[in-house]
């Protein structure tokens, strides 16, 4: 069975008790003997006065009956009789009649010592033969013989026989006195005794108890000590002059001497920051709780929460108490979830501008803003591969810089080859990355972390710092997400272009489309950018299938496309409106300028014939922005270009006029045809009207 | 067998024992001399009548009630002087007689007096106040 450990047990309250109980009862035994033992004199007061009293009677009695004889005035009946009760008094207790002229009426208690009893009853009996022989004295009769009380007195004369027994009875009353009073003087050297005994035994017994309380107070002490010095509590007990008192703990945990802690030196090892507070709060005084940090051996610093109790008015401390315990670990926890909260902040805020960016260049945009957000001063650049997955250029860039890592290939970094992030303290270590040396900025610390999609590699986010003195772990957990997510971005932003291109290409020649080629336009005419429009239509398109089949056809288109595509500018548009028509998009350019990049493009179709195919041309409409404004204007000017040159004689270019008489016009009005074969854009049915005698060989017409 | 000289040294040290002692009544002789056992009592004294001359031990026990002491008065015929009280026996006058005197004692004491006694007749008497002539008196011959 376990014993509990009270620290503030009982077992001191209980000595300190039972001292007093001791005290209380030696001195109430002293006491109660005390009184008990004067009572007793008291009474043996009357005693002793009475028994000395029948020595005096005795011989008056005597006295008196010489007197009676010889006819003087004497009262020796009245003395005898006094002696009598008096000696039946002191023999068995009871009233004692006073004395004339001598003291007054007293009451006796009955004797009880066998030995005074024997004493007092002799004493009796002598009396008793006094008196009777008194009596036969003066009254003349014969002394009687019969003595109660074995004395043999042998001689005649009864004066002499008087006197002798008045002497016993004198003598046996003294013997009664003496020993009453060597029993009072017993009585009162037995009550010294016992007071001494029992002093000495209270004292004893205190001694044996203050022992106890000593030991118990001593173990107690023991406890307490051993709670304060094993607790991992942190004890220090600071005065007016300083630290009076630092417990084993905080010796241990801060691996600093005593003497260094004690005195002036203990708030030296506070942190500046902190110690204002403490110095307030201890100059307050009363109860309080705050933070601060200590400085341990090794220059670290440990958080500890204090309370502190004023106890500078007790004195037996002199001082604040302080109470604390150490919390670096808490206060680190509660730092990595704040950086944790922050960077998943970070991490949803990149997130949430990364889906709004739709194309690649405003991803490097978010991406860039982010850099600035992870380390404002650090040099860092995103690097990506083309769509090769050859060679890496630089994507984004921070606001501090490049680094400009010369790595060329994505496999060429480390970090790529790996998977996954890297840190390198020093450009110069053994291990660190051979692309960080020599570079003009000198030593460096660096981060690489590679940038995926899907698994594939798309190239590495790097960041460079001072040498040994790397982006910090948060830093580099935050470039960690931003690589994640970026890489993530740009591969879906490159796979949706990549869709894009498709649903917008036409498969054949791999030019972009109509529908792709009038949204382009219509945004144009929006900006109110300024452009040629050209319509091109290959001349005798139906004749080529017919009589060389489809596959001449298609290639006389993708021809044309290549032909036209590479005569055109940086910028300028080709799109296959359909069929054998192409629709050509000069910005800058008006309908007069635009021409000899159609004249350019007719004699590249003139170079291209080649082969066992046979040659082709085309014919051209031209018009431009400042000849209409939608988009349908523009188109009707083009195909009445195109007409013209139709009409002309094809293989040439003629600028679209608005009709003002003649067949054209009429033209203009007849019924539209082409509706039905050109799609949701009304054609105007010149140009239907010119085709159709298309299917008619006219070989004048191809020069 | 074993317990019969235990039983028999067991009884010869109770025989020395009681013998080194000199426990006995009157007339044991001791290195000091003849032990005389005498008793007093209110009011009378025994004591052996004739006990050897020499150097006697006289071993007194007063059985009470009263004190009483003991006076050894050597005295050839005829009674002793009394005081001018007529009560008690004048000790200044058998100054030369006395043989040995013992003051009084209370009752329950057991004293012993040493005394020569040559050969003669001897009184032994109590002197307190009366006991004399109350029947405290015997007389003792020593041969």
């Amino acid at each position: 069975m376990t014993r509990e450990l009270e620290p503030f047990g009982g077992r001191t309250r209980a000595a300190v008790v039972a001292i007093l109980l001791t005290f209380a009862l030696v001195s109430t035994v002293s006491a109660a003997l005390s009184i008990w033992t004067t009572s007793r004199s008291k009474d043996r007061g009357t005693v002793i006065t009475v028994a000395a009293r029948q020595r005096t009677l005795a011989e008056r009695y005597v006295a008196e009956i010489a007197l009676a004889r010889s006819g003087e005035t004497a009262n020796p009946g009245a003395t005898g009789r006094l002696l009598v009760q008096s000696a039946n008094a002191l023999l068995d207790g009871g009233p004692v009649p006073a004395v004339e002229g001598d003291d007054d009426e007293s009451v006796l208690p009955a004797t009880s010592s066998p030995r005074l009893r024997a004493q007092l009853l002799q004493a009796q009996r002598l009396v008793s033969d006094l008196t009777r022989t008194g009596s036969a004295v003066l009254a003349g009769r014969p002394v009687p013989t019969n003595l109660t009380a074995s004395e043999r007195l042998s001689m005649t004369d009864p004066v002499l026989r008087l006197r002798v027994l008045a002497a016993l009875t004198s003598n046996v009353s003294l013997d009664a006195t003496r020993t009453i009073a060597s029993g009072t003087d017993r009585n009162i050297r037995d009550l010294i005794t016992l007071q001494v005994g029992l002093g000495a035994g209270g004292l004893v017994v205190s001694l044996l108890l203050a022992w106890a309380l000593i030991a118990a107070t001593r173990r107690q002490t023991a406890h307490f000590r051993s709670l304060v010095t094993s607790s991992t509590d942190l004890v220090a007990v600071l005065g007016d002059s300083g630290c009076r008192y630092v417990s084993d703990s905080v010796v241990s945990s801060l691996g600093r001497s005593r003497d260094e802690l004690t005195g002036a030196g203990f708030l030296g090892f506070v942190h500046d920051e902190d110690r204002p507070a403490l110095e307030q709060a201890l100059a307050d005084g009363g109860a309080t709780t705050l933070e601060f940090r200590l400085q341990n051996a090794l220059g670290a610093w440990r958080h500890v929460e204090a309370h502190l109790t004023d106890l500078r008015s007790d004195r037996h401390v002199r001082g604040v108490v302080v109470n604390a315990r150490d919390i670096t670990d808490r206060v680190a926890l509660q730092k990595e979830l704040s950086r944790q909260a922050q960077r998943d902040n970070f991490g949803t805020q990149l997130v949430e501008a990364l889906e709004m960016a739709d194309e690649e260049r405003a991803t490097y945009e978010v991406v860039e803003r982010a850099m600035a957000e992870v380390s404002a001063t650090a040099p860092m650049e995103l690097l990506l591969s083309d769509s090769s997955r050859a060679n890496l250029e630089q994507a984004a860039v921070n606001a501090a810089g490049a680094p400009g890592c010369p790595v060329q290939s994505p496999f060429s970094c480390v970090a790529v080859r790996r998977g996954n992030p890297v840190v390198f303290e020093s450009s110069e270590a053994l291990n660190a990355c051979p692309k960080l040396r020599d570079r003009p900025e000198g030593p460096c610390s660096a981060v690489c972390v590679p940038v995926g999609f899907m698994g594939r590699a798309l190239g590495v986010l790097h960041a460079t710092g001072p040498a040994n003195r790397p982006l910090d772990a948060n830093q580099v957990a935050q470039l960690t997400t931003l690589a994640t997510q970026a890489g993530a971005r740009i591969g879906t932003v490159r796979a949706f272009e990549r869709t894009q291109l498709q649903a917008s290409t036409d498969g054949l020649t791999g030019l972009i489309n109509r529908r792709a080629l009038e949204q382009e336009l219509r945004d144009l005419l929006k900006l109110g950018q300024p452009f040629a429009l050209v319509v091109a239509d290959l001349d005798r398109f139906k004749q080529l299938n017919d009589r060389h089949g489809h596959e001449a056809g298609d290639r006389a288109l993708r021809v044309f496309a290549q032909t036209a595509e590479h005569a055109l500018r940086d910028g300028d548009l080709i799109a296959r409106w359909g069929g054998e028509e192409f629709i050509l998009t000069l910005p800058g350019l008006d309908a007069h300028a635009a021409l000899p990049v159609i004249g350019r493009i007719r004699a590249a179709l003139a170079q291209a014939h080649t082969g066992g195919h046979p040659p082709f041309t085309a014919s051209f409409g031209v018009t431009d922005t400042s000849a209409g404004e939608t988009l349908e204007e523009l188109l009707r000017l083009a195909d009445l270009g195109l007409y013209a040159s139709k009409q002309g004689g094809r293989d040439r270019a003629t600028i679209g006029e608005p009709p003002t008489d003649g067949p054209a016009l009429a033209a203009v009005a007849a019924p539209d045809r082409a509706s039905g074969r050109n799609g949701a854009r009304k054609r105007p049915a010149i140009q239907d009207a010119a085709r159709e005698d298309d299917p008619e060989p006219r070989g004048a017409e191809i020069r | 067998m074993r317990l019969v000289p235990i039983v028999s040294r067991l009884g010869a040290i109770a025989v020395l024992t009681a013998a080194l002692c000199g426990c006995g009544g009157s007339g044991v002789v001791s290195r000091d001399g003849t032990v005389v056992g005498i008793s007093e009592r209110d009011f009378s004294i025994r004591a052996p009548k004739i006990v050897p001359a020499g150097d006697a031990v006289l071993r007194v026990v007063n059985r009470g009630p009263d004190d009483h002491e003991l006076i050894v008065v050597r005295a050839e015929g005829g009674s002793l002087p009394m005081r001018d009280d007529g009560l008690t026996v004048d000790e200044e006058r058998l100054e030369h007689s006395e043989a040995g005197v013992l003051e009084p004692g209370n009752p329950g004491s057991v004293r012993t007096i040493d005394v020569h006694l040559a050969p003669g007749r001897y009184v032994l008497l109590c002197n307190m106040a009366g006991h004399y002539l109350g029947g405290m008196r015997t007389e003792l011959v020593v041969e």
